[in-house]
């Protein structure tokens, strides 16, 4: 069970993370996993981010050919680490 | 918003699903038969006729009619009716549930429904389709007082509705991309299709249980060859002549050689790709796609005629998107069929050619979780060296699965079960059946010829040079040369049985 879960997109040619009073965004996948991080890192113990992808983000007519594009667990070291 | 949570996740909301329950509950509802109810045969079918004789004197019987026996007393027309309205009510209720515009999906799909049944009428026409053999000491063309005809068999039907696709796609251009993208779905109606064919396959098994056998064996071949033959060959040449990035060749490598479109975006999520790169390697495999259906099938029916099963296995590894190897497949059937009539005066079955390429397609689709599962852990261990940040679940397998295949298993094994069970019950299945594997099976062929003729825009190739010139070079030196000598050294000498053996 993960400690937070997001809905992630790819919106306007950038990558888009959202839910949970957090909204961020940016054009590198590794850039918003940065900017997740920084949002909800705690102090001492890791926390472990569900991120789900949001198919409407791809085109309606490629969703015949697959119904799932990614869903994966960030792990964000504590903020002492980050740091 | 649309996320994979749970594993029950898409049921309602996928065309991938969508094409089990209407699949299934068509073939559920010809079991009714059983019961002795016939509650599928207000199915109209197009039948067999001369245009001479439809002048000298116009019946709208002459070209459908209702294909159950109980509804014989119908007026065609009426059995056109009920086939537009039953089919339109089931796909619209899906396309409720897939949250599309529902009736920009009906307008779309009833303009493609009624260019289908055009071509599927007008590909009846006996110069079109009659072939001049002499078969179990008849031959029909001379009987029809024939004196010219194209020779087709029931491959002509097919050719004119992709010919009619193919024309709204390119020369309505604009028209299909506003008023039929809605409705034009070709692998929702192929997947429900082939849903049917599981009764095909569950015959085919009673019938010849080595020949099922023999090709679920290719079929794991097949998969071995295109996850790990084809893959590296394609990925190694993305990358070193053609200097594609790492995340572009992985899925550019997935899409030509292992199950095109599905396979691109399979890949780019696992490897969690930019979106944008998956849709640009669609739009060139969906193209590519249709170049294989209009060549492929005519080419092998030229190459070797007498390989039949080979040349389906070789197209089942070959055209990318279950849509056009499964509409290629069925091309390939009825070509083949006529062309061994005319050279030899025999006819074989209808059907297991298609299920030669259906079921080596169908392996290679099973396995893309478990391929895209395994590149995302190599992905993240090696190539990004990130396995402390990022964990990847094994649920990502079964949301990759494609689950028409439950829908096609499942009629097979419902169709086995039955017909083993007693040759009354056998004959009362087969007639109940044979509306949905006969005519409703052909009608969503021919809509999924239509349908993938109006999305194909030859157009949008320009400007994709290397990706163009990867794909054309992959599949005429790497892919289809392999699979063609993979499917000679597991089938040649196979052929389907002949009709009434």
């Amino acid at each position: 069970m993960s400690d937070r879960e997001l809905v992630l997109s790819y919106e306007g040619r950038r990558w888009r993370a959202r839910g949970e009073g957090v909204d961020v965004a940016h054009d590198e996948l590794r850039g918003l996993e940065a900017l997740i991080g920084a949002t909800v890192a705690k102090d001492a113990a890791p926390v472990e981010v569900r991120l789900e992808f949001d198919m409407s983000a791809l085109p309606r007519w490629l969703h015949q050919y697959h119904g799932h594009y990614c869903n994966y667990t960030l792990r964000v070291p504590p903020r002492a680490v980050l740091a | 918003m649309t996320t994979n949570r749970r594993w029950h996740s898409g049921m309602f909301a996928t065309e991938d699903w969508w094409s089990v329950w209407i699949g299934l509950a068509l073939f559920a509802a010809s079991l009714a038969v059983l019961l002795g109810i016939d509650v599928v045969g207000w199915m109209a079918r197009p039948r067999p006729w001369e245009w001479t004789n439809l002048t000298s004197e116009f019946a709208w019987s002459k070209l459908f009619a209702p294909a159950g026996a109980a509804y014989a007393g119908w007026h065609p027309l009426v059995s056109f009716a009920a086939t537009y309205l039953v089919f339109t009510a089931l796909f619209a209720t899906g396309a409720r549930f897939l949250k599309l515009d529902v009736p920009r999906f009906v307008f779309g799909f009833t303009v493609l429904f009624l260019v289908t049944w055009a071509a599927w009428i007008a590909g009846n026409e006996l110069h079109l389709t009659m072939v001049d053999a002499t078969v179990g000491g008849r031959n029909r063309y001379a009987e029809g007082g024939l004196t010219w005809g194209l020779q087709l068999g029931e491959g002509a039907p097919y050719l004119l509705a992709l010919l009619a696709g193919l024309a709204l796609g390119n020369f309505a251009r604009q028209f299909a991309a506003t008023r039929l993208a809605e409705g034009a779905r070709p692998e929702w109606y192929i997947k429900t299709a082939i849903v049917f064919l599981g009764v095909n396959l569950g015959a085919q098994t009673i019938e010849a249980s080595g020949f099922a056998f023999d090709l679920v064996l290719t079929g794991a071949a097949a998969t071995f060859v295109a996850y790990l033959f084809f893959w590296p060959i394609v990925y190694a040449a993305a990358r070193t002549w053609f200097g594609f990035k790492r995340d572009v060749a992985a899925v550019v490598a997935s899409g030509i050689s292992v199950c095109g479109a599905s396979a691109a975006i399979a890949t780019a999520g696992a490897i969690r790709a930019k979106p944008v790169i998956p849709v640009t390697v669609s739009m060139v495999v969906v193209i590519f796609a249709m170049i294989e259906l209009i060549v492929l099938p005519g080419f092998y029916t030229a190459l070797l005629p007498d390989q039949p099963i080979v040349n389906g296995a070789a197209l089942g590894m070959t055209v990318k998107t279950d849509g056009a190897d499964a509409a290629a497949g069925a091309l390939l059937d009825e070509l083949m069929i006529a062309r061994h009539a005319q050279l030899t005066g025999e006819s074989w079955q209808t059907g297991w050619i298609l299920s030669a390429a259906l079921l080596t397609k169908i392996w290679i689709d099973v396995f893309i979780g478990v391929w895209a599962f395994v590149l995302a852990l190599v992905w993240i261990r090696k190539v990004e060296k990130r396995a402390d940040a990022v964990q990847v679940s094994p649920m990502e397998i079964w949301f990759r699965f494609p689950k028409f295949v439950f829908g096609y298993f499942i009629a097979w094994g419902v169709y086995f079960l039955i017909a083993t069970q007693g040759e009354a019950l056998a004959e009362a299945l087969d007639t109940g059946t044979a509306v949905v594997a006969g005519p409703m099976r052909t009608m969503l062929f021919m809509l999924t010829f239509v349908a993938m003729g109006a999305m194909t825009d030859f157009a949008k190739l320009k400007g994709m040079g290397k990706i163009v010139l990867l794909y054309g070079l992959a599949l005429v030196v790497v892919i289809a040369p392999i699979a063609y000598g993979v499917a000679y050294l597991f089938h040649r000498g196979l052929a389907p049985p002949l009709v009434g053996q």
